[in-house]
């Protein structure tokens, strides 16, 4: 198997005509973008109003997960996220009203309002549910593959995603190494964001760059610009689709930042500055994608303002119902937890 | 032998004296006679487990000889007799654990072949697999913040630890804060019963050195003399403020896992036997008589005192009184503490 390395700082840019992507899919793109970023500033707007408790952020994010959700087979893949995937659930199709259940933990959310807000799962869609607790879901995810191969599902793979913070748990490695070993359908796609909580990659890891892992378990790894939703839809398909194929395991990571706070119970002031934060909005991946859809006339401007248009009234609406909806029952707290109705209390 | 050079028929000896080397040989002798007896005593019944490092005789010996006693730190894994014989720990003590015996170093409590010696530097092992590795890279954490220079943590580990996510995080750790630490893995190719190839998809260990930004190396375990210059590089580099390295010793574990396991259920004789002819203890007294450090004579000699002192010790150790149950709480808690008195 050819281990495909690139050097760090080399980000390979694809040129928009040879990624196969329709106009129709590139706009897909830009509306999940566009829609992580309207649907996570709602969430902090409600967080501030004090009608939700919690809510996390993805700003910087939108160009690796749309892209990424676009390589993702719906029906036949299983995604594995971590808490920062707005935009890769959106992408496959979970819809903002089902993102907008979780954050008012109402009783309509898939988890009844009980699972931590921002924490999505979809068994329509193949997203497995998230964990607070870092690198907790790989062991997950290469299990899933495991089944996968087990059941010789060729032709299905399993897409997980982390942080920069989770490399460096135990779990990370068991995880690798074990699809690694066994040559399992997965897709590992860390989104390096150079910010884990308040540690800064220097204080996370010994060298940047994540992907240089790979060598020592024995498979390929790539480095992308997470910035550039095409290359990351063109890295993780072809990842995807070796993993499809049999042809086992990948490491993927995109390069991107985050440019707000980790969550709504974080204050980023404390431990970066605003000069950081202000020279890597340049790079804000919608902006400037915006800009290419343009310049290459598959929007007009006119068409970028009716998307934000939509997207916008989508969220409000979205918002609305879900605020309409029921809290929880106090007496359904057992609900689906024990096969049989079980009230302990009684 | 990689430590000759082919062309000259010199010696490479990076340093080491004629003494120095026959006092690796000496200690691969000892490691392999202990070893035995040991797996004899299990089976006479006399002890209740002991362990097997044969094969590990030239890559113990010889990163022995690179650890500075009084300075530096030794966190093995539970395979690492003659790295602890080579520190300076006598076969009386290794019996006194063999044998569980009250005058052991942790009053016959420990699990059997698991000693420690403050004395020494030398940390108490752990049975489960990788869990000394925070442990040794938070002794070499204390060791930068105290800014002590010239002291160095040496940590080794078996191929299978290389799995457990304690290793990573532990390497991770020691890169971020090029810690004085060196990590020894003896590539022995069997995890118990698991085979290299249901381990890691990448065989060679000291590959990931570059995925943590530290250096990397892999060198012949059963060349002692290789296995001091490799070890002994690491050190330096540690000692100097110059962080931490990845070493990987390959070699080979001729023995079951331990008196508990039979190997023959999972490897064949015939496998074992091939590997027997690199067997690191007659392939290094063949060079030490070649290039005139040991004649025959010397050899033989060697041999005697080994097996008289490994006899002597046995003895000694056999006649020390087991552990009395009221000292079970002795040297666990501060003053005396009998909670069934109380």
């Amino acid at each position: 198997m050819a281990v495909a390395t690139k050097e760090s700082g080399a980000k390979p840019r694809l040129p928009l005509e040879r990624s196969g992507l329709s106009d129709e899919q590139l706009v897909a793109i830009f509306r999940t973008m566009l829609m992580q970023r309207t649907l996570e500033n709602r969430g902090f707007q409600l967080n501030r109003q004090g009608k939700i408790p919690f809510a996390s952020a993805s700003e910087g994010h939108e160009a690796v997960q749309a892209g990424a959700a676009m390589a993702f087979v719906r029906g036949k893949d299983i995604l594995v996220p971590y808490y920062r995937d707005l935009g890769l659930a959106l992408g496959i199709g979970v819809t903002p009203y089902e993102v907008l259940l979780s954050l008012f933990g109402r009783a309509a959310d898939h988890s009844a309002g009980r699972q931590f807000p921002h924490h999505y799962a979809s068994r329509r869609l193949g997203v497995q549910t998230i964990s607070s607790v870092i690198a907790a879901q790989l062991p997950h995810a290469v299990g899933a593959a495991y089944a996968l191969q087990y059941r010789n599902g060729r032709g299905r793979a399993v897409l997980t995603t982390f942080g920069d913070g989770a490399t460096s748990e135990g779990e990370w490695h068991e995880s690798v190494n074990f699809a690694a070993v066994h040559a399992l359908p997965v897709v590992l796609l860390c989104e390096n964001n150079e910010w884990a909580i308040s540690t800064p990659l220097s204080k996370q890891m010994g060298q940047p760059d994540i992907y240089k892992r790979a060598a020592g378990y024995g498979i390929p790894g790539i480095v992308v610009d997470g910035m550039d939703p095409i290359a990351c839809y063109a890295v993780v398909g072809e990842a995807l689709e070796r993993a499809r194929s049999g042809g086992g395991p990948t490491l993927v990571e995109a390069k991107c930042y985050r440019f707000l706070s980790h969550t709504t119970d974080d204050d980023d002031r404390t431990y970066r500055s605003r000069e950081e934060v202000e020279a890597r909005r340049k790079d804000d991946p919608v902006p400037r994608f915006e800009r290419l859809l343009v310049e290459k006339s598959i929007l007009t401007p006119a068409g970028v303002e009716a998307l934000k248009r939509s997207v916008l009234e989508e969220v409000n609406d979205a918002t609305d119902r879900a605020e309409a909806m029921a809290y929880p029952a106090a007496h359904d707290l057992f609900e689906r937890v024990y096969e049989q109705r079980w009230e302990p209390w009684t | 032998m990689a430590s000759t050079d082919l062309a000259t028929g010199t010696l490479e000896r990076h340093g080491l004296s004629d003494e120095q080397l026959r006092a690796i040989f000496r200690n691969m002798l000892l490691q392999r006679q202990l070893d035995n007896r040991g797996f004899q005593l299990n089976r006479q019944g006399k002890v209740p487990f002991a362990l097997g490092s044969e094969g590990h005789e030239a890559l113990q010996a010889g990163a022995a000889m690179a650890f500075n006693r009084g300075r530096d730190i030794l966190a093995p894994y539970y395979r690492d007799l003659g790295l602890c014989l080579g520190i300076g720990l006598s076969p009386y003590e290794i019996m006194l654990s063999i044998f569980a015996r009250a005058p052991d170093h942790n009053g016959g409590r420990q699990f059997p072949n698991h000693y420690s010696s403050k004395a020494a530097g030398l940390m108490s092992f752990s049975s489960i697999l990788a869990a000394h590795l925070p442990h040794a890279v938070g002794a070499a954490y204390a060791i930068k913040y105290r800014g002590e220079i010239g002291r160095a943590v040496l940590a080794t580990c078996g191929d299978g630890t290389t799995s457990e996510g304690e290793w990573h995080e532990s390497m991770n750790f020691a890169a971020v804060h090029r810690l004085p630490f060196v990590m020894l893995v003896e590539n022995n190719e069997w995890a118990i019963s698991t085979p290299l190839d249901k381990q890691m998809a990448e065989p060679e260990i000291w590959k990931r050195a570059e995925g943590y930004g530290i250096p990397g190396r892999r060198f012949n375990g059963f060349d002692p003399i290789a296995t001091y210059a490799a070890v002994k590089e690491a050190m330096d580099r540690a000692r100097d403020g110059g962080g931490p390295t990845l070493i990987e010793g390959t070699c080979y574990r001729y023995l079951a896992h331990s008196t508990d396991d039979n190997d023959m259920t999972y490897r064949t004789r015939e496998a074992v036997l091939e590997r027997r002819k690199q067997d690191p203890v007659p392939a290094f007294e063949e060079v030490l008589v070649e290039h005139g450090i040991m004649n025959a004579q010397d050899v033989a000699e060697m041999r005697k005192s080994v097996l008289r002192e490994t006899n002597e010790a046995t003895d000694a150790a056999e006649a020390q009184p087991y552990p009395k149950p009221a000292d079970l709480y002795a040297q666990v808690y501060e003053g005396a503490w009998q909670p069934w008195q109380s």
